[in-house]
């Protein structure tokens, strides 16, 4: 609450002494790999990828601070009363940075081409009957049943538009525009110098009046964390997204005037959790769940390994999802830490103490902050109900092979994101996945009641979703397949000369900045 | 000369064959899934993964994989890198360079640094001299370079803001000339600086080493004999008698430095081969990881023989000899 009427009053501030917008200048903000195999978010979910998207990629509409939808380049939509057909009118004379215009046709191509090379949409392509372009300025989405969340899914940041005139009858997947592409943002690429370095310029053609106002903005490719830290520090980059474990000192550090850290009131849901192998022994008693679950002191993480920065997870929902989270069901008190109870229930489950230690398991995370930290407090509660508990820490690979290709774990840690609605990134916790798809419930939890809660909740009308969701979030607070540990909060750093932060920083859900709207002072370009 | 350089290279062939079979093996063994470093840590749709396990022929038989590269190597066609989307030798011959300017400004620090540390402490009549200069080079090499890295760049690029923190040059310039070869001269002061502290006190320690050794030698005794000043001794006498394993250590580690200076590339962000090769490990490139180990232990090869002939060039007895 105070930061929130801090960073409020901040914005009043700074719009005082802002002044008018002027264009030129260049911005570096700093992304975190030097190998960035596609640009194209159709085809990625990758950190960097969905970063430099802001600049060169739109789509039909994006969400303003309070999580309401905005338009982009659909202009308006409509539901049939049946939710079953979307109409979605388009802004005219729209061009892509290349100069050919933008029609009905290229959202018809892009769903057409590209739906089933995204993993957000793999929910929503079988559903699809048809999808159609009556006129240049119309485009048609027709359902063979209804999915609430569809108009979610065609955000900017899970849908972005792609140019029928450059991918039309060609390998879409692996086209050489899938690294330079070309696209409907504020800005266009320019130049990749590998390793180091993507140059995007002014997109002359991009829709709105006036904007953008950088004459450019790069993208500085820098692996390291500290590194990255160091070089907004060192005045080298104007932009960087701390890491959790970071952000404290990055707080320190911008003390020193030159940049400031911001935080994203309304990100999306970044949760960590336990998964475990209901398969196995002795994870396939539920009590014994419900003790592993009383037994994690989970403020204790979010203090020590988030430092504060997060809050623990009350159900499945995550409460960043405001109308869909129902707080009657909440972890804090349905399972608050209790160590005694977790040996009372573990005693009953057939797991009594002797000589010490219960039962033995692995608990198995990838080698990266701030999952390793989780883990270990995991860990040593754990081992303080007496769970001799081994801990394998693995490269990312090894552990997502173990854990979702071989399902060959126990127990395991890992941080998920959860989009703009649970339908993208938090049913692939709980619904029955009998595959080997990674970074879907690999706990082997099939439950064809809760399949069935989670699909009417997604086709439920918008007002009665709510109700859907707290029977999600009761029946995953009875079967613990996974445990909802934390749910963190998300921060960017950006030097103090760049303008218009609260316009820049006016969404919801994706933590990206806008850049359209960043200027720099003339004497600071 | 010419025929000892040529049966080196018919050396290199059965060696770089092996290890293609090797890192093949190895790379097969370890769990990874390039298409879904591709996706991220999202579900990968089936569809994707198709078209780019065809594309990429990510699920032929091993043999059959290893048969084609074999085959397309010795064509100097090293295959394309999925994750760079290029070919696997542009983008070696692109990030060489870089790995090659560091190792070798780095190593013209480091061999005189290193060489006047050894000869002083070696030379020294002061055991407290001796001792102290020992024990700093030990200490100095027992620091692991990322930590070194991180020390200078808090000290020279934040503190004092003399150099910048990290990459191979400035993303936006305007200089020319002089003024850019000074810009690119920054950003390489604090990497060559942590490379040749760490390599320059383990030449420290070799050359104090060989100092010793060459002092007992009977020379020595007959130059001091003669009434040689002990710096004419020190210039004419020892520093070149007491090069050798100094030759033969700063070759074969030159060499393996132009496979890329991993972790110090990982600290100050420079994007050369070591740098790659940690990306593609990560996110399973695998041409490209058997690309970078080629080309290193070519440099190997062509260190070693470098080093053979620079021992020719010192030392006159190996050159009758041969």
């Amino acid at each position: 609450m105070l930061l929130a009427s801090a960073l409020s009053a901040y914005a009043l501030g700074a719009s005082a002494e802002e002044g008018q917008p002027v264009d030129g200048g260049t911005v570096i903000a700093a992304l975190n790999s030097t190998t960035i195999p596609t640009l194209n978010t159709q085809l990625t979910s990758s950190v960097p990828a969905l970063f430099a998207a802001d600049v060169w990629a739109d789509g039909l509409m994006t969400y303003d601070r309070d999580g309401k939808r905005l338009p982009r380049l659909a202009t308006s939509w409509e539901t049939s009363p049946d939710g079953k057909t979307y109409a979605f009118t388009l802004r005219e004379g729209v061009k892509w940075s290349d100069g050919q215009p933008f029609t009905a046709e290229d959202v018809v191509f892009t769903l057409n081409s590209f739906g089933k090379f995204n993993t957000y949409l793999t929910k929503l392509m079988p559903l699809i009957e048809e999808a159609s372009a009556p006129d240049a300025k119309t485009f048609v989405l027709k359902l063979k049943q209804p999915l609430t969340a569809t108009l979610d899914l065609f955000d900017k940041e899970v849908f972005p538009l792609m140019p029928k005139h450059i991918y039309d009858g060609q390998d879409v997947a692996t086209h050489p525009a899938n690294i330079a592409p070309v696209g409907l943002g504020p800005f266009k690429f320019e130049s990749w110098q590998s390793g180091q370095s993507i140059t995007f310029v002014r997109n002359e053609n991009y829709w709105e009046e006036g904007k953008p106002h950088l004459d450019s903005v790069i993208f500085a490719l820098i692996p390291n964390p500290q590194q990255r830290l160091n070089a907004i520090i060192g005045g080298e980059v104007n932009w960087f997204r701390p890491e959790v474990a970071q952000v404290r000192a990055s707080q320190d550090a911008a003390e020193s005037g030159k940049f400031k850290v911001v935080q994203i009131v309304n990100n999306a849901p970044e949760t960590s959790v336990v998964d475990l192998n209901l398969t196995r022994e002795p994870f396939k008693n539920v009590k014994v769940r419900q003790a592993l679950f009383h037994a994690i002191d989970r403020e204790r993480i979010v203090q020590d390994v988030y430092m504060g920065l997060g809050a623990t997870a009350k159900n499945a929902i995550p409460t960043q999802f405001k109308n869909l989270h129902d707080t009657s069901v909440n972890y804090d008190t349905l399972y608050a830490y209790d160590p005694e109870k977790a040996g009372k229930l573990l005693d009953e489950a057939g797991y009594p103490l002797k000589d010490g230690k219960r039962f033995t398991i692995e608990l198995t995370v990838i080698a990266k902050a701030p999952y390793d930290a989780v883990a270990q407090v995991v860990q040593s509660q754990w081992s303080a109900i007496g769970i001799d508990v081994k801990l394998s820490t693995l490269d990312q690979q090894i552990w997502t092979n173990k854990v979702y290709t071989e399902r060959n774990f126990d127990a395991s840690v890992i941080s998920l994101t959860g989009r703009t609605n649970p339908v993208l990134g938090v049913d692939r916790s709980f619904v029955c996945n009998e595959g080997s798809v990674p970074y879907a419930n690999p706990t082997g939890y099939c439950n064809p009641e809760f399949d069935k809660v989670a699909l009417d909740a997604s086709a439920a009308p918008l007002a009665e979703q709510k109700e859907h969701y707290r029977k999600y979030a009761e029946i995953i607070a009875r079967d613990l397949n996974q445990l909802q540990l934390t749910n963190s909060q998300v921060y960017e750093a950006v030097t103090t000369n760049l303008q218009n932060l609260d316009a820049q920083f006016n969404f919801s859900f994706n933590t990206h900045p806008n850049w359209a709207e960043a200027w720099l002072p003339a004497d600071q370009q | 000369m010419l025929r000892f350089i040529l049966q080196r290279a018919l050396y290199a062939l059965p060696l770089i064959f092996v290890i293609i079979v090797v890192m093949f093996t190895l790379l097969h063994l370890i769990p990874g899934d390039p298409v879904q470093s591709l996706v991220g840590d999202y579900p990968v749709p089936p569809a994707y993964r198709a078209v780019i396990e065809e594309k990429y022929r990510l699920n032929d038989p091993f043999v059959v994989q290893v048969g084609n590269y074999v085959v397309a190597v010795l064509h100097g066609d090293f295959g394309f890198s999925y994750q760079n989307q290029r070919p696997v030798l542009d983008l070696i011959l692109e990030r060489a360079p870089r790995t090659i300017l560091l190792a070798s400004v780095g190593f013209a620090f480091a061999i005189p640094l290193g060489m006047a540390i050894g000869v002083v402490a070696g030379t020294t009549r002061n055991p407290g001299t001796d001792k102290f200069w020992t024990t700093s080079a030990l200490i100095a090499y027992a620091i692991p370079t990322f930590w070194l890295g991180q020390l200078l760049v808090m000290l020279f690029a934040l503190r004092f803001g003399w150099f910048p923190t990290q990459g191979i040059g400035p993303l936006i310039s305007r200089a020319h000339g002089f003024d850019w070869l000074l810009e690119k001269a920054r950003y390489l002061a604090l990497p060559v600086l942590a490379f040749a502290i760490h390599e320059g006190m383990r030449f420290a320690r070799i050359m104090r080493a060989s100092v010793i050794d060459t002092l007992s030698q009977g020379y020595i005794v007959t130059a001091r004999a003669k009434g040689l000043s002990r710096g004419q001794i020190i210039r004419n006498h020892i520093l070149r008698n007491s090069s050798l394993p100094l030759v033969t250590i700063a070759g074969y580690s030159f060499g393996s430095a132009l496979g890329g200076a991993v972790l110090l590339e990982t600290v100050f962000t420079w994007p050369g081969l070591g740098l790659l090769m940690v990306d593609s490990i990560r996110l399973r490139d695998n041409l490209t990881v058997i690309g970078v180990v080629i080309f290193s232990a070519l440099a190997v090869i062509v260190m070693n023989l470098i080093v053979d002939i620079l021992y020719a060039l010192l030392d006159p007895r190996i050159r009758t000899a041969g």
